[in-house]
């Protein structure tokens, strides 16, 4: 008997262990996508950062009259490249202000009729556009994570060992004020 | 520029269901059929195992009955399958009469009946999953024919861009993009993961969507690539596929088609092919070959002892009384594959890809954040000819179904008779680009092309002479492409004197007519009968695509057109009145197939048991 009752608990204790081991390796998985979205959010930043160069040189001979959006441009790009290295907040001012310059460079351009038809430049309009989406898609990629992360630290049975594990929710990534600004455009 | 992916992301969902709740919901329903799925995989699996194992048998048994004659094999071994026979024997009688044999012996009975047939089953599946994953599922011949898309052509490069950026919201590695040049508008994902995903899209998609569209369409495929349809679609062809293959087997000894079947399996699992492309179309090839061996087609053994199309002796007479056995397994086999998979598997099946696509279209509104691009990709590509030559294949992998329209033609060659018709009116254009043909035609839009053409030639017939010299250059250069004499191609006088009735003109001028029209059908969209009327279609209807796409918000006017309760009624009734002879004849199905499953168990019996009784003589002599 004493036997039987020896497995049964042997049993049990493993189950245990083994849901221990599926709960922690599922928030593990979990945190690292967390990690991975962040990482591809700088991925794409970067990417926008070597597109400006040459859109500024594809431009400026059309828009010589239009020397200050160019050089806010530029200035933008070079203050996003340095903040590279410094603290969240400080990337996401920078980045957002190089948004607002981009946005406004395109918005300039749309009184140059001849620039919109040359087709080099509608691809290079396009690859920037594309850029912009790339860097809104990522965050909302890192957001959905950082949901699903949080969600599955909250709800049971995960909430019972997410403290225990070392685990803590992740912080979404909030839109700046400027870049709000900038959206709420009346139509 | 588009801004509206940032705002979304603030915004939310406005809808009074949201992507995530639809997502849990029918990722919840995938999760129940795809059970159910696997279940009637499985009960269809059973008659099979139960057909198969006796030629395992009788095939061990041949073999060891011939080793046994150059050396003798221990008595045990004789003992061993003494043994096994008769706990089939005892589990095959408990079937018959209801008193309950001995529970133990009936286990392994029923052990013995089925593990081999189920052993070999479970193993070729493996196989042809090993096999095929090289070639990837299904879409092969739809990517023979596609190339890459052109960076430095506006349209293209967003084609990329967009799959991009969806890749990037999805958190998958991007798949490689394919592009059909085809009027047809359609796309599909192809592949047997994420992670050798590629998306496949036809040049008249991205010529018909805007970018928004554009996104939610694409958005479709990646979501349904990072929700692992692809690897659900390839498991699923691959038990077809099995059945295919065991089918084959089975045939191989009477006819040359199911052995060149398996010996083009044969050698492609052993060599390969050099070229990728010419692998994967040997593949699917290959694949196309199973999947129809497993539906009910006449093949080998139909001809085999089809004793009335060749002349009668007494030699054939005997041959197929001794092979009638293994017809009879054959035939038992194919009737419950039919039987199973039209009443289970199937339906099951069809509604378990209808839920995929509700999630995929769920997850592609968690992706864009935007519910109406691809409401209105989906309207769109619901008016227009979707059919892509290739697509037959693999229809469930699109994003619309491809088997909307009723023609299918060879895009190859439209596409080249196309590039051909545009090239020469091209080539034919006065260099001082006369202000009447307007700008160099884009070789891209043929029908810009085609609609340019026949405008100067109305122009002409009314006594333009500018449209006239240009039309005549237009002949020169056609005379010269399609090298006939150039007093061969219809003249502009001919128009006119088709219009008082001159027969030669009318004749030359259909002529040229019908060579045109074989280029130009292409572009006129023909409206194709809407797919919900398919009830066991793998493609929810445009209907309920878009009242679920209105849930999560898009903006999509829904004809509310109610179900009158009278046809309601009178449905309900059929069925009711219906169902009762429906499932007495299912019934009588199910008995005809045991009833052959055990015939063909018994001759089998009795033939081996001869067959052994002469090898026993022939040893002791």
């Amino acid at each position: 008997m004493s036997n039987l009752s020896l497995i049964v608990v042997g049993l049990v204790a493993a189950t245990l262990l083994l849901s221990f081991i599926a709960i922690f390796n599922s928030l593990v998985a979990l945190r690292l996508r967390v990690q991975n979205a962040w990482s591809d959010i700088d991925v794409q930043l970067k990417r926008r950062h070597d597109l400006i160069p040459n859109l500024v040189a594809s431009v400026q001979g059309y828009m010589a009259h239009e020397r200050s959006t160019l050089d806010a441009v530029t200035e933008a790009r070079a203050k996003a490249v340095a903040s590279a290295g410094g603290t969240v907040a400080g990337r996401a001012q920078a980045e957002s202000a190089l948004s607002g310059a981009l946005s406004n460079l395109f918005a300039v351009a749309e009184q140059y009729p001849q620039l919109r038809a040359v087709e080099s430049v509608q691809l290079l309009q396009e690859q920037l556009t594309s850029t912009e989406n790339r860097i809104a898609f990522a965050r909302q990629h890192y957001n959905d994570e950082v949901m699903k992360f949080n969600t599955a630290q909250a709800t049971f049975p995960r909430n019972l060992f997410a403290a225990l594990f070392g685990f803590s929710p992740a912080v979404m990534f909030a839109a700046q004020e400027s870049e709000r600004a900038n959206v709420n455009v009346p139509i | 520029m588009a801004t509206q992916s940032s705002s979304a992301v603030i915004d939310g969902p406005r809808g009074r269901q949201s992507f995530f709740e639809a997502q849990r919901r029918n990722r919840h329903a995938t999760w129940r059929l795809s059970t159910v799925c696997v279940l009637a995989a499985v009960v269809m699996g059973i008659p099979l195992a139960l057909a198969v194992t006796p030629l395992l048998y009788a095939a061990a048994l041949l073999i060891a009955d011939l080793i046994n004659i150059w050396v003798p094999l221990p008595a045990s071994l004789w003992q061993h399958a003494n043994e096994l026979a008769h706990y089939g024997s005892v589990a095959l009688a408990s079937l018959t009469q209801s008193n309950a044999a001995n529970p133990q012996a009936l286990v392994i009975g029923a052990a013995v009946l089925l593990l081999p047939g189920a052993v070999l089953s479970i193993v070729l599946w493996l196989g042809v999953n090993a096999l095929f994953r090289r070639a990837g599922a299904g879409g092969a011949l739809l990517a023979l024919q596609a190339r890459e898309p052109n960076p430095s052509e506006l349209k293209e490069l967003q084609l990329s861009d967009v799959v991009q950026e969806m890749a990037i919201a999805a958190g998958i590695p991007a798949p490689k993009i394919m592009l059909i040049d085809t009027s047809a508008a359609n796309a599909a994902a192809i592949g047997t993961s994420p992670n050798d995903a590629r998306i496949v899209v036809t040049r008249g998609l991205i010529d018909q969507l805007n970018r928004d569209e554009l996104e939610g369409a694409l958005a479709h495929l990646v979501a349904s690539i990072g929700n692992g349809d692809l690897r659900i679609a390839f498991r699923v062809a691959g038990v077809f596929e099995t059945y295919g293959l065991l089918l084959a087997l089975i045939n191989a000894p009477f006819g040359p088609r199911a052995r060149r079947t398996l010996w083009r399996i044969v050698r492609y699992s052993l060599i390969g092919k050099k070229h990728a492309e010419a692998s994967a179309a040997e593949a699917a090839a290959v694949a196309d070959l199973l999947t129809r061996g497993a539906a009910m087609e006449t093949d080998d053994i139909d001809d085999f002892f089809n004793t009335t199309a060749r002349r009668k002796s007494v030699l054939r007479s005997i041959r197929n009384f001794l092979f009638f056995p293994i017809f009879l397994t054959n035939f038992a086999i194919k009737l419950s594959l039919w039987f199973f998979s039209f009443s289970i598997l199937e339906p099951s099946m069809a509604l378990l890809w209808r839920k995929r696509k509700y999630l995929a279209d769920a997850s592609a509104v968690q992706l864009t954040r935007n519910p109406d691009g691809l409401a209105e990709a989906l309207r769109k590509l619901n008016d227009t000819r979707r059919a892509i030559p290739g697509g037959a294949w693999a229809p469930h992998l699109f994003l619309v179904n491809p088997a909307g329209s009723d023609r299918m033609d060879d895009p190859r060659a439209n596409a080249l008779h196309q590039q051909m018709l545009a090239q020469m009116w091209t080539s034919s254009q006065p260099a001082s680009g006369s202000a009447l043909s307007g700008p160099p035609s884009n070789l891209a839009s043929f029908p810009s092309v085609m609609s340019d053409i026949f405008a100067t030639s109305r122009q002409a017939i009314a006594g333009d002479p500018n449209a006239a010299a240009r039309m005549m250059a237009f002949r020169q250069a056609a005379a010269d492409a399609l090298g006939k004499p150039v007093n061969d191609l219809p003249n502009l006088s001919d128009f006119a004197a088709a219009q008082n009735g001159d027969k030669a003109s009318i004749q030359r001028l259909s002529a040229f007519r019908k060579q045109i029209s074989a280029d130009s059908s292409d572009a006129n969209s023909t409206r194709s009968a809407d797919s919900s009327l398919n009830f066991a279609g793998f493609f929810p209807s445009l209907k309920r695509r878009l009242r679920r796409l209105d849930r999560m918000g898009a903006h999509v006017e829904l004809e509310s057109a109610r179900v009158k309760p009278a046809a309601v009624i009178f449905i309900a009734v059929l069925s009711l009145v219906l169902a009762p002879f429906a499932l007495l004849a299912l019934g009588l199905l199910l008995l005809l197939i045991g009833i052959l499953m055990l015939a063909s168990l018994a001759f089998l019996a009795v033939w081996m048991a001869f067959i052994h009784q002469l090898f026993l003589m022939f040893v002791h002599r």
